[in-house]
């Protein structure tokens, strides 16, 4: 009975430990994991946040990038892809979304992180659900992020569309062209 | 007074053996048996799915359940007419479509008609309820890749997600037929 205590009361102390380490000394993967999260929770908003907790979150949203963040959008269903270059164009961006929308949740899913061996570049992979409030469906979109780290702080260089199924060049061409009209 | 105490424990000795069986030690096992083949067989060969979205109109109804078997592909490839599960970055949300185009060969939608090396292809899954228009230039499928789209095509083509799969996206092939349990938006 002692013997098997004291093995229940080691085990539970290294599960304490490694929890101690892995919350006290992250690695690189669960920083930027943890970061993106935040990031989909300082873009999401509800009808019931007022005007200033809703400026406070667009103004917090800017800390996420570098100031020449490059962000393009080419998304299906939407005739022309968009960019955004720099911190401002994504606050603006924010802001113009938290007033054409009542509300909007953001989730990230299944974040893939590969940090490069220097420790200094990363790029995660993850799947972009969006739902606006008031819609019954939800968009779903898969996302590159580019990473950087600098002075200690992983910022997001670049955003870009992941297409999860290959168009033939053909389809790829139709859009072009409805883009065009 | 000793008949309702006989009663009363009789009772507490029923509720016990209904809420964690005769013996528990037992019980525990079954629980903790039942739990763990629970999460292996959807974790590795059942994935509990639920269909969101129009695009496999009418074959899969929104909102219903089905599942997705990851051992289909273990032995074989995919084929001709599969429903399938992809992925994106994980597999917490997939997409759901059909294959209509194997690696290396050519295809084509002429007035919806699906033209596979030339030859008309044959659909009998698409019901005349859903006509298609697309009209799309013959492309050839890259090595390795599949091309998937979903049954309903009188979606707008430019906003109906079909294209080219790499094989190792595809997850498994769906298992049933029709999607169960399904429910109305407002019973979600």
């Amino acid at each position: 009975m002692q013997k098997s205590i004291r093995f229940i009361a080691l085990a539970a102390l290294i599960a304490l430990g490694i929890w101690g380490w892995r919350t006290f000394f992250p690695s690189p993967e669960r920083v930027i994991k943890s970061r993106l999260l935040n990031l989909a929770e300082t873009v999401s908003f509800s009808a019931n946040d007022g005007n200033i907790a809703k400026i406070y979150k667009a103004d917090k949203v800017g800390d996420f990038f570098s100031m020449d963040v490059e962000v393009t959008f080419d998304v299906r269903g939407y005739t022309m892809s968009r960019t955004f270059n720099g911190k401002t164009e994504i606050k603006q961006a924010v802001l113009g979304a938290q007033q054409n929308v009542q509300g909007l949740k953001v989730e990230f899913l299944d974040i893939n992180v590969t940090v490069d061996p220097d420790g200094e570049n990363a790029v995660a992979n993850l799947t972009a659900q969006a739902t606006v409030s008031g819609q019954r469906d939800f968009q779903i979109q898969e996302l590159n992020f580019t990473l950087k780290k600098i002075e200690g702080k992983w910022v997001i260089t670049k955003i870009e569309t992941v297409k999860t199924l290959s168009m033939l060049p053909s389809e790829s061409k139709v859009e072009m062209k409805l883009a065009s009209r | 007074m000793a008949t309702d105490s006989n009663g009363s424990s009789k009772l507490l000795y029923w509720l016990r053996v209904f809420s964690i069986g005769r013996n528990p030690k037992f019980t525990l096992i079954r629980i903790a048996v039942l739990v763990a083949t629970v999460y292996l067989i959807s974790k590795f060969v059942l994935l509990p799915i639920r269909v969101q979205g129009p695009s496999m109109m009418p074959t899969y109804a929104e909102n219903g359940v089905n599942f997705v078997n990851r051992l289909s592909y273990r032995k074989s490839e995919p084929k001709r007419g599969d429903v399938v599960a992809i992925r994106y970055s994980g597999e917490h949300r997939f997409l759901m479509k059909r294959i209509i185009g194997l690696p290396g060969e050519t295809i084509e939608f002429r007035y919806g008609q699906v033209f596979i090396d030339g030859s008309p292809l044959s659909e009998p899954y698409l019901t005349t309820n859903y006509p298609c228009r697309w009209t799309i230039p013959p492309r050839q499928i890259k090595p390795g890749n599949y091309y998937v789209v979903g049954d309903n095509r009188t979606m707008p083509e430019d906003l109906h997600v079909k294209g080219e799969a790499t094989r190792e996206r595809i997850v498994g092939k769906i298992l049933l037929c029709k999607s169960l349990f399904v429910s109305s938006p407002s019973q979600r």
